[in-house]
């Protein structure tokens, strides 16, 4: 018997205390209540007797990872096997898995604050609130799988765009937030940040990521503008700002993170238009990137599949999956390349499987192990802890692609390529991608 | 005639000399040559007995006393002690010296051997000894001590443990009641008279009459029979109250006995036993594997890691709710501590989880992890019909990644050993050699370096266990085919049972066991396998977890004999799908033709000095079907005995080849750092005056990669090349002309041999430093072409038999790495049909010292541990084959090769103003299914970029695997 559909995640959210059901998400076919409140009670039970449990997995790489926030709220992922060892990894890639439980619950605070969840005054009000976030939830439980192809929420490093005139849309940027009272603001370009005002790179990188996962949710909905109330997760949990949206173009959206004042509509009449008109060819410029995220400026090797690139100081990046353009002519090889959606996911599995062994996952400026413990990250295994010489690069011979990954003080790269590359030229591909992207672009 | 011939013809003595050793073995009853191991057999057959050689077990013991003595006011006196205890087997402390040793007790056990045929020995097996044995040997029989005795106190600690007299009730005091249970005292009231009436017993003084085999008076080694028990911690005692002080310990606790003993009253006294027992050679860790394998310290071993949360469980999944006991289905747990209590008290987690997650997830759980007092610990599972095996270990000794292979290894184990998890967990009986078996395992895996040599090579890293462990192979000594032709050749003579007069033809009687095969470890090293893979993987597994090779490796033993039956694998997995079949088609011969015999099946191990042999016999089948649990059998542990003392022959063929240049050469990562060379370079040519001539043909080292790898490379090529003075003559004879009068211009070879690297750097070290550079030159030096022919076997014994020249050549040539340069510095090589891998060998690594080469290789392992976790995956997940994966189309899908650059810095870099200098090196896995499924793991340095491929394929085809 087996009660999940394979391949999915599901969601559960209950009261740490006593294990009411908020909410569940992800999963066509619910889990029974009675296997929701065992899975809280096993929990519940080790918590009692001192023990924390953090997580488990099956033999066909089905996995389980609890967390408690706040001592409020506990969520639990489940995923369900079937589809053998989804991670990537086998053992220990869990990662991906607790980056949705601690997105969930920041996404959760974004919305209601961090006081009602905390309190948990009315259970039942609580419920009927939460359901303002379940379009959210939803986005991040597709994870990689939606069409955009981003991958902040895995990384926490906010997806960029490199538009071709930065300078002058950074301007442009910069006068319409002053104007709106702000310091925060952020253009976005097929829901990536094309480019953002200082200020709203110093906000917390998961709150940068979740931002991005709101106003792309918010420029789907299709409205020119909106005005949504946000509480960020570290920054002002218990106080709440507005957020306004501005459609600019099909695809390119202005966002600005603002106080009482100005009001949407002041703002969409008299600051939009008089900003942003002049700088519209600019924009289009930026929106013919497309999904490319680099500007025509950037040559990559035709060899390069698919790349991500994090500069870890700013904790950005550019992530790129090349367009397969299938020659109906010519006959299919032995390697056919893999489709561009299975790309993005192989790149997101890459990145598990590297950040989990080698290279250190991208935090928070030094966290204590105090905050560790508090963040749950201690409930991780550090394999690279390991290592008594440092990791600086990797690759994988799948029988799909070659994977490669390298890092440096400021970057980390990580990049597919087609069989067909040997394999001591990866290293090679890898160096000269990076040099080309920063050289051109200065990321 | 050639060296080599010689050889044969030493080798042919003791084929002549068989025979007899075996004539005494079969007539046993007959002689009094009876084998010492007799006496150890448990009452089920099984057999492990461990003795060491002269000097390592008196060294062991001189330190064991030592131990012992610093609680004890008579230092001498337990000294001496120990080494007439010593002489027998430890487990026999009232034995006497074989010298010594009485008519009487000799006489009692040819007695009981002619009660009984040799052959089938019933399940009698030493059981009831300690009551039947004649008491006799007292103490002042057993040396032969005279003299003046003077009445001593003497304090003894001992570990005791109640809890192990088990749900039994207290014995009755006529049977010696907890004295004798407890602690292993054997007091018989009113000595002479018979059983005493304990009512009417009078207060009288406790005196020691006997004690009970393996119990922790006689593992002590300090209580002797005359002595006479005065105080338990303090309390005197009497056989009055004896009874109640002792119980009232409460658990495994250690007590302090008080003893009054007589003791030798000259110094000058002692004989024979006294001058033979040396204090040298502390050894104090040797001592202590040893001793664990014997059964002792395990308390105290484990309570060393009692803070250390780490337990193992058998579980029952039937919970029945009615039954008011607590704890009723925990079957079986080990160890009792606190931090394991704490995991034992979450055992509902454990228990909730595997039967969930299999109706949430259609899988079944395989680990989970918690954090249990910020410590992670991460949880193995292993579900068997209706039980469940859990083993708890903590995250910083197993990662998550390698928790699998651990748990599969020790439930394979089990399964060898007991049939199935089942009987092994569920027989009460079996519950202390469980206990001994997870101590052992635990041991190893959390503190390994207690149980290792520490004599010289450093401690096994854990990694490096786990990984090499792990691996579904045993460690292969590729040997040089002349010597695996003889070794191969005795093994066959053995194996084919055909033991002269001693067959069964000559008796007419059907034959005991058929030999399935054997296999023969020298020094820890597989050098000859006659058993097909997984009966191969099974016995390594049980030497494994007996840690019987590092054993073998460290110390010479004496003796072992271990014997046991066994359920290999194979049979097992046989017997399921035979079931299986019966109940889909309910059809009886579902395979036509040959049909695996329903037998039984035996391990035989055993070890002389560094030599073990283990053979597999299988009773039923076409030899006579087993009855009982069938003792080890006499003409069988002296056939194989007799084989390894033929096999010794060649120990010094086998020395040699271990004590050579490892076959590809590998290089010492330190001398790729610019800086350290350097600083060799320096101190080296400043005090010798034959290594100022090699470092004037040296480049100067630059701050660049390249500068300072030539620098390294070339010393080290060119140092003093072999040991040999004869051979050094000829080398430069013959190489040396192209290098322009450079006095001794070895340094040619182009890449490095590690010996004359050991060389260089023992010169090093005892020369010191001093200050003047050489002078440079240039690097004329690496200009000669390298050799030819790859021929990686050292000839060992042929040696002699060549021209030095020859020799020379065969033992520098095999290169692993591609370019002029030699960049090798580890490699395992995995071939997954014979189950066999090879790797530099310890004595290898420990000839490449230096300070960074170490880490390298504990990188090495711990990346191989990822590496391999990743080709894992590939393979269907375990217990179902051919499981309905999707085609590559989830996860990374299978991966076929796997490296990672690393980048190592000197530690303790001072200097400010210049960056450290750094070396990068990959280390790279790769599988390969074509054209035999192997695995190979290999590191180098970074300048060359290589084709693993190529590499592994050069090396096992230079190794003809």
């Amino acid at each position: 018997m087996m009660l999940q559909q394979a391949g999915s995640v599901q969601l559960l959210c209950l009261t740490a205390n006593s294990g009411v059901p908020l909410f569940t998400r992800g999963a066509s076919k619910q889990l029974p209540f009675s296997i929701i409140g065992s899975l809280n009670g096993v929990h519940m039970f080790g918590a009692g007797q001192g023990v924390v449990l953090a997580g488990c997995e099956t033999d066909r790489g089905g996995r389980m990872v609890w967390r408690v926030f706040q001592d409020s709220v506990m969520l639990i992922a489940v995923s369900s096997g079937g589809q053998a060892q989804q991670e990537g990894g086998g053992a220990g890639e869990d990662l991906h898995l607790r980056r949705l439980l601690e997105n969930v619950w920041n996404c959760m605070v974004l919305v209601l604050g961090q006081d009602e969840l905390a309190s948990l005054r009315n259970v039942e009000r609580l419920k009927r609130d939460l359901r303002s976030c379940y379009r959210l939830i939803d986005q991040l439980l597709e994870g990689g799988q939606g069409q955009e192809g981003t991958m902040g929420d895995l990384t926490h490093c906010a997806d960029c765009l490199l538009p071709p005139n930065a300078t002058l849309l950074q301007e442009g940027l910069d006068g319409f937030t002053q104007a709106a009272d702000s310091e925060f603001g952020c253009l976005m370009v097929h829901g990536r940040i094309a480019t953002a005002t200082e200020k709203w790179w110093r906000l917390a990188p998961q709150e940068v990521v979740l931002l991005s996962v709101l106003a792309r949710s918010l420029s789907l909905s299709g409205s020119a503008s909106c005005d949504t109330p946000v509480f960020l997760p570290q920054g002002s949990p218990t106080v709440a700002h507005r957020l306004l949206r501005f459609q600019l173009l099909p695809g390119a959206d202005v966002c600005v993170l603002c106080g009482p004042s100005p009001t949407l509509h002041r703002a969409e009449s008299e600051l939009v238009g008089c900003f942003w008109s002049p700088l519209l060819e600019a924009l289009r410029s930026s929106l013919a990137v497309g999904e490319r995220c680099l500007p025509g400026s950037v040559t990559l090797r035709p060899d390069v599949l698919a790349l991500l690139l994090i500069n870890r100081e700013s904790r950005r990046s550019v992530s790129y999956v090349k367009a397969i353009i299938t020659n109906p002519n010519h006959p299919p090889s032995d390697h056919p390349l893999p489709s561009k959606a299975r790309c993005w996911e192989l790149l997101r599995l890459f990145y598990t499987f590297t950040t989990t062994r080698y290279f250190p996952l991208e935090e928070t400026p030094a966290l204590t192990p105090g905050e560790k413990a508090q963040r749950g990250d201690s409930l991780r295994e550090d394999f690279s802890l390991g290592f008594s010489h440092q990791p600086l690069q990797c690759y994988l011979v799948t029988e799909e692609c070659k994977c490669f990954g390298l890092q440096t003080t400021q970057h980390q790269l990580y990049l597919l390529t087609p069989l067909s590359v040997p394999t001591f030229a990866l290293r090679s591909v890898a160096t000269q991608t990076l040099s080309a992207i920063t050289l051109a672009t200065g990321f | 005639m050639t060296p080599y011939s010689s050889q044969i013809n030493t080798l042919m003595i003791p084929q002549v000399k068989k025979p007899d050793v075996v004539f005494q073995g079969w007539h046993g009853y007959t002689c009094d040559l009876e084998p010492e191991w007799l006496d150890d057999v448990q009452k089920n057959g099984e057999l492990f007995y461990l003795e060491l050689s002269e000097g390592e077990e008196a060294a062991a013991l001189a330190q064991a006393a030592a131990n012992h003595g610093l609680s004890t006011n008579h230092v001498r006196f337990s000294e001496k002690e120990a080494e007439i205890i010593s002489n027998e087997s430890r487990k026999l402390p009232d034995g006497a010296p074989t010298k010594g040793e009485p008519k009487l007790k000799r006489l009692a056990r040819i007695l009981r051997r002619k009660r009984r045929p040799s052959q089938s020995r019933g399940p009698d097996g030493g059981g009831e000894d300690s009551s039947s044995r004649p008491v006799s040997i007292l103490k002042n029989q057993a040396g032969q001590r005279v003299g003046v005795m003077v009445q001593q106190l003497k304090e003894v600690f001992l570990y005791l443990n109640p809890k192990r007299l088990g749900s039994c009730s207290p014995p009755p005091p006529e049977r010696g009641g907890l004295l004798e249970a407890l602690l292993g005292v054997v007091h018989r009231p009113s000595w002479g008279r018979g059983q005493g009436d304990p009512t009417g017993r009078r207060e009288e003084r406790i005196t020691v009459h006997g004690l009970v085999p393996n119990s922790p008076a006689v593992k002590c080694a300090q209580i002797l029979i005359g002595d006479n028990l005065v105080a338990v911690d303090d309390v005197d005692v009497t056989t009055e109250n004896i009874e109640r002080v002792l119980s009232c310990i409460p658990g495994p606790t250690q007590v302090k006995l008080t003893l009054e003993t007589a003791s030798p009253g000259g110094p000058g006294e002692g004989g024979v036993d006294m001058s033979s027992a040396p204090r040298l050679r502390p050894s104090p860790s040797v001592s202590q594997l040893v001793r664990l394998l014997w059964g002792e310290d395990t308390v105290e071993l484990q309570m060393s890691i009692g803070h250390i949360p780490h337990i193992v469980m058998y579980l029952s999944l039937k919970l029945d709710s009615d039954s008011p006991l607590e704890e009723q289905e925990i079957l079986y747990q080990y160890p009792v501590s606190e931090a394991s209590s704490q995991l034992k008290g979450v055992r509902g987690i454990f228990l909730t989880l595997s039967d969930m997650l299999e109706n949430v997830t259609g899988g079944q759980i395989v680990s989970s992890s918690l954090l249990l007092s910020k410590q992670l610990v991460h949880v193995g599972y292993w579900k068997e019909s209706n039980n469940l095996l859990v083993i708890a270990l903590p995250a910083e000794r197993v990662p998550l990644l390698y928790l699998q292979t651990v748990v599969g290894g020790a439930v394979r184990t089990l399964k060898v050993m007991h049939g199935s998890l089942d009987s092994a967990f569920c027989e009460a009986d079996h519950a202390p050699r469980l206990d001994h078996f997870f101590c052992l395992f635990f041991q190893q895996l959390i503190q390994p370096s207690r149980l290792s040599d520490s004599s010289g090579a450093t401690p096994p890293d854990l990694s490096e266990t786990l990984f090499l462990d792990g691996l579904p192979a045993v460690r292969w000594l590729p040997l040089p085919p002349e010597i695996k032709m003889q070794v191969d050749t005795v093994l066959s003579d053995f194996e084919s049972s055909d033991f002269g007069e001693m067959s069964e033809d000559f008796y007419g009687v059907r034959r005991l066991y058929v030999t399935l095969g054997s296999c023969l470890f020298y020094k820890g090293y597989l050098i000859a396998n006659h058993l097909p893979k997984e009966d191969l993987l099974d016995v390594s597994l049980y030497c494994q977890h007996y840690c019987l090779l590092p054993l073998a490796s460290e110390q010479r033993v004496g003796q072992l004999v271990i014997w046991r039956e066994v359920f290999p694998h194979h049979c097992s997995q046989i017997h399921q799908t035979k079931k299986y079949q019966n109940k889909t088609n309910n059809n009886h011969c579902t395979m036509p033709g040959y049909c695996q015999p329903k037998g039984r099946y035996f391990l035989l191990i055993v070890g002389l000095r560094h030599f073990m042999q283990c053979v597999l016999l299988e009773a039923g089948g076409c030899a006579a079907p087993a009855t009982g649990a069938p003792g080890p059998d006499c003409v069988y542990v002296d056939q194989v005995k007799a084989t390894l003392l033929q096999l010794e022959e060649l120990d010094v063929g086998m020395e040699e080849h271990l004590a050579a240049p490892p076959a590809p050469c590998l290089s010492c990562a330190d001398w790729f750092l610019p800086s350290f060379a350097r600083d060799r370079l320096d101190t080296l040519a400043s005090s010798s005056p034959v290594l100022c001539k090699l470092a004037g043909g040296v480049k100067p080292p630059s701050s660049d990669q390249g500068g300072g790898k030539v620098v390294g490379r070339s010393l080290f090529g060119g140092g003093a090349r072999r040991p040999h003075p004869k051979r050094s003559q000829s080398d430069s004879g013959s190489e040396g002309q192209s290098d322009g009068g450079v006095g001794r211009p070895t340094g040619l070879s182009p890449h490095s041999t590690p010996d004359s690297a050991r060389k260089l750097v023992g010169q090093r070290d005892s020369l010191g430093s001093g200050g003047s550079d050489g002078s440079r030159g240039s690097g004329s030096i690496f200009k000669i072409p390298r050799m030819k022919h790859p021929n990686p076997f050292y000839l060992g014994t042929l040696k002699k038999s060549l021209t030095e020249r020859e020799t020379e050549e065969k033992n520098n040539t095999m290169k692993l790495t591609s370019g002029a340069e030699n960049t090798l510095f580890h490699y395992v090589l995995m071939e997954k049909v014979q189950g066999i891998f090879i790797a530099p060998t310890h004595r290898e690594l420990s000839q490449l010292s230096g300070s960074i080469h170490p880490q390298l290789i504990r990188n090495f392992h711990h990346c191989c541990l990822s590496i391999r976790a990743a080709f894992q995956r590939s393979l269907p997940p375990r217990g179902r084959p051919g499981t309905d994966r999707p085609q590559g189309t989830h996860g990374l899908g299978p991966v076929k090769e796997h490296g990672v650059l690393f980048q190592c810095k000197p530690e303790n870099w001072t200097d400010q103003r210049k960056p450290a200098p750094t070396m990068t090196y990959w280390v790279i896995g790769r599988m390969l299914l074509e054209p035999v499924p192997q695995e190979f793991y290999v590191c180098f340095h970074d300048s060359v970029a290589e084709v693993p491929v190529e590499m592994a394929f050069r090396l096992s085809f230079g190794l003809a695997l």
